[in-house]
């Protein structure tokens, strides 16, 4: 649940360090947060594909609204 | 990454205030296209991403002589975002407390909570491949404010106070929002067949 709520890297130290041990130890939880990188890696892609999607002139348009 | 400290000095928010022309295209120059890409996760087409990027920057603006400095720009910015996005969405179904994905999740576990079905670890190189694919529509599968939250926190790289505060929202409110999403778009991206192995 600390992985999948992405609480690990705030939790108290003991919780992290059972977090860890519980990971090295179960094969299915160390699949499972394979697919969240994985997932994870896919939406930063598709947000980088989004990113180059306005036209060069994207920002001068914004400052024109705003003079 | 944004913490809770100012990006701005002093002199920098004295010159937005007087809507400087440099500090202003400097500000779009930093923020434009990433206010941009978060609207387009968020599902919002091509020209309202568009839109709502210049509502942001002309709100920011409007509403410039209460910003104090003492947030971040950014977070500043995302706050306008996220009540734009949610003006546009008005009318649309609200977030329900509970939700079905919470079973779906849940059902994966023994009593003694053990895996019943367990994860299969995605090869890599398909993985990648088919959920690049697959990911657009599993993310507009997601119920705003959860999609909102993966964006953010995700593709933005924000940490989960940054979150809280943009959104105002609790930072467990946010876990169980960031859970959630994960679970979703998991689930729909294993229906999908994402990452087996041909």
């Amino acid at each position: 649940m600390l992985v999948s709520t992405g609480q690990l890297a705030d939790a108290p130290m003991t919780r992290r360090i059972g977090a860890r041990m519980h990971l090295a130890m179960c094969r299915h939880c160390r699949a499972f947060r394979r697919q969240i990188e994985a997932l994870v890696r896919a939406a930063q892609a598709a947000g980088l594909a989004f990113e180059r999607e306005p036209a060069s002139d994207f920002e001068e348009r914004i400052l024109s609204c705003l003079r | 990454m944004m913490s809770g400290v100012s990006d701005l000095d002093r002199p920098s928010v004295a010159r937005l205030r007087e809507r400087d022309p440099d500090t202003l295209r400097a500000i779009v120059d930093q923020h434009g296209r990433r206010l941009y890409r978060a609207a387009r996760g968020m599902g919002f087409s091509i020209e309202e991403a568009e839109d709502l990027t210049q509502e942001v920057f002309v709100t920011f603006v409007a509403s410039i002589d209460r910003f104090e400095g003492r947030a971040q720009v950014g977070t500043w910015l995302f706050g306008i975002l996220h009540h734009k996005a949610q003006e546009r969405r008005r009318g649309r179904a609200r977030e329900e407390l509970s939700d079905p994905i919470d079973t779906v999740f849940e059902s994966q576990f023994d009593a003694e909570g053990a895996w019943i079905r367990p994860p299969v670890a995605p090869d890599e190189r398909v993985a990648a491949q088919e959920a690049g694919e697959a990911i657009r529509d599993c993310l507009d599968g997601l119920p705003s404010p959860q999609r909102e939250v993966f964006q953010l926190r995700e593709v933005e790289g924000l940490p989960a106070v940054e979150v809280s505060k943009i959104l105002a929202r609790t930072v467990t409110h946010i876990g169980v929002l960031f859970h959630r999403a994960r679970a979703r778009l998991r689930e729909c991206l294993e229906r999908k067949g994402w990452g087996r192995k041909p």
